[in-house]
């Protein structure tokens, strides 16, 4: 064989390489992708809901991208991507941000309803070489925490619902032990710019100013809860604010808080109410996001631009369903059972059914 | 007429063929930059420009990436010499290791780091002593900086090592320089653009960089862990402009070197 025919049959070769990705989409994978955009503390669940939705319909490939609760919605609203279901773990964001907002060319908002299906709560992750681990319990956490020797992690309350959700717990937790120092001890001085309280009728507002800085080293701050798994691994942070979900699912230590706390039970619907949290951007205008504490609600919608919105019926109504809730209870993410609509007379209809 | 510009572009074909090639690629490159810088409008930019919070990140972006680059020139030009001049067994192993980094998700190379730097590690617990700290410190951005960004200048160097001819310093030697004068007259000069280039390439992917600088150190907060910030909890009409601000400046400072490197090749 000569040198030339060598060098055909070589690039022949390397084309038909190059090729064969195009040529397996087109032939093989016919399945019907239906994208889904969940908050990360939602990850574990999904993975497995998409394991049995996918062996229930073979022709469907579920595909999970994971977010903090906010920027799930704004993957929708302002990056334009289009998602057939969203899973946020604070509900309220859903008719905050998507109910006023058309989506792009039409007069149409984003979405108009939403279920709300599971909860959570929240407490304190932690390993077994963590400093106090042997002693930390349910009514001492907290001088546990500002010791000199305990570095704390804290998801970015700007970012992550978990983070604005861990200093309502901290303010909560001045009533429920009688100790009005509690918030101040934790994070009055972990702040560049600092976190202040105020007081007003009862409420209590706690102002996150527009930049957000840990001073030193004992308060370890990153965009998403789950990354202070890592500090919390490598030995950086010793407790780290979670989610219960999230600490069971993923084999760490988690210390559960006291109901009255830890944003988990309807019970306790109003005293969670008199702790918000406020926002205070000043240069950023369009939002001025104010949280107001209440029991930790997972919520699900289908945006009104989805490209299959009957798949994505479907998958909700699996969510929802006996078979979905056993899934969540497995994965330490307590279901609501049944699902409450906020505007049932919005709900596509594979799913007013289901509810009635 | 017309036949000689026929008969001309005739004879230039490939030259034709190559600039429309290219200008795809050109054009692939531009246009998102463009629609980026030109996303805000020249207020928004004055104002991100004023707004010191930016300014600060970009400006510890800038000398990050600058203290990490002068340790990529410590330890890797004499690496890529000693790689240039000599043949080991294993030799192969060792240069594709080196590429690694290059290959290695961000994020995982920010946890692999934590996982040796870490307080309770052993670097981490050495550095301690001397009150070197590396999460959410200066430290901690420029060793994940120099970990993903300085193959790109070993492998430059090398490169210009071994295009140094071996008998120029072989005739230094037997002229009576030591082997430190030939290193520093002779071949070190002659390496000198590649890795200037490497140093420029080290320097800007230090910029880039932001997944393994995430994990160590969200905060002091450089300009692209900034941009995600401000994506994240303002949204993408804050954070654009603070993304065009850095692409302005890097701009500049790239058409900057790129001058003065071509003026000196001209000399």
């Amino acid at each position: 064989m000569s040198m030339v025919t060598n060098r055909r049959i070589l690039t022949a070769l390397i084309v038909a390489l190059l090729l064969m990705p195009l040529l397996n989409s087109g032939c093989s994978n016919t399945k019907t992708p239906l994208p889904v955009i969940v908050a990360g503390s939602f990850m574990g669940p999904m993975e497995d809901l998409e394991a049995r939705f996918e062996e229930l319909h073979p022709d469907i490939d579920v595909q999970i991208e994971g977010h903090g609760s906010i920027q799930v919605i704004r993957q929708v609203t302002e990056l334009e991507k289009e998602a057939d279901v969203l899973i946020v773990a604070d509900h309220s964001l859903i008719p905050m941000m998507m109910y006023n907002t058309t989506i792009a060319g039409s007069d149409e908002p984003y979405a108009d309803w939403y279920l709300s299906f599971a909860t959570n709560s929240l407490g304190l992750a932690y390993t077994n070489t963590s400093a106090y681990a042997g002693e930390i319990n349910e009514s001492n956490w907290y001088e546990i925490l500002t010791k000199p020797d305990v570095a704390v992690g804290i998801a970015d309350a700007r970012i992550d619902s978990c983070g604005y959700r861990a200093f309502m717990t901290c303010q909560l937790a001045e009533s429920c032990y009688d100790n009005a120092s509690i918030f101040e001890r934790l994070f009055g001085d972990s702040f560049t710019w600092p976190i202040t309280v105020s007081v007003e009728d009862g409420i209590q507002t706690i102002h996150v100013p527009e930049i957000l800085e840990p001073k030193g080293d004992k308060l370890a701050l990153r965009g998403n809860s789950v990354w202070l798994l890592f500090l919390l691994d490598s030995g950086e942070i010793d407790y780290a604010f979670e989610y219960r979900s999230v600490a069971e699912q993923l084999g760490y230590s988690f210390l559960e808080l006291p109901p009255e706390i830890d944003l988990s039970s309807e019970n306790y619907s109003e005293s969670y109410g008199s702790v918000r949290v406020k926002m205070d951007f000043q240069r950023f205008g369009s939002v001025q996001p104010e949280f107001t504490g209440e029991p930790i609600i997972y919520g699900v919608t289908i945006p009104n631009n989805a490209p299959h919105p009957n798949i994505a019926a479907e998958f909700v109504n699996f969510l929802i369903s006996a078979q979905g809730q056993a899934i969540l209870a497995e994965d330490d993410q307590p279901p609501i059972s049944p699902a409450r609509a906020d505007n049932p007379d919005a709900l596509p209809d594979e799913l007013k059914e289901l509810l009635q | 007429m017309i036949k000689k510009t026929i008969k001309y572009l005739h004879q230039r074909r490939l030259t034709l063929t190559f600039l429309l090639i290219g200008l795809v690629l050109l054009l692939f490159i531009f246009i998102p930059l463009g629609k980026m810088i030109f996303s805000s409008s020249p207020s928004t930019l004055w104002n991100t420009l004023l707004d010191k919070e930016v300014r600060d990140s970009i400006w510890l972006s800038i000398y990050t990436a600058l203290i990490a680059t002068a340790f990529g020139l410590f330890f890797g030009v004499p690496l890529a010499y000693f790689l240039a001049r000599h043949s080991f067994p294993g030799k192969r192993l060792v240069e594709s290791l080196i590429d690694v980094p290059i290959v290695v998700p961000h994020i995982a190379a920010g946890i692999a780091l934590l996982f040796v730097f870490g307080k309770s590690y052993l670097a981490g617990k050495a550095f301690d002593a001397i009150g070197i700290h590396f999460r959410d410190a200066v430290a901690g951005i420029v060793i994940a900086m120099i970990f993903v960004s300085v193959p790109f200048l070993i492998n430059s160097a090398k490169q210009g090592f071994e295009e140094v001819d071996e008998r120029l310093e072989k005739v230094a030697r037997t002229l009576g320089a030591s082997p430190w004068q030939t290193f520093f007259k002779i071949s070190l000069p002659l390496a000198r653009r590649s890795i200037f280039g490497g140093t420029v390439m080290m320097w800007a992917r230090s910029i880039s960089e932001f997944g393994a600088v995430l994990v160590l150190t969200s905060h002091p907060s450089i300009a692209s862990i900034l941009v995600y910030e401000r994506l994240e909890a303002h949204g993408l009409e804050y954070a654009l402009p603070v993304a065009s601000v850095l692409i302005i400046i890097t701009i500049v400072i790239f058409v900057a070197l790129r001058y003065f490197t071509y003026r000196s090749k001209k000399q």
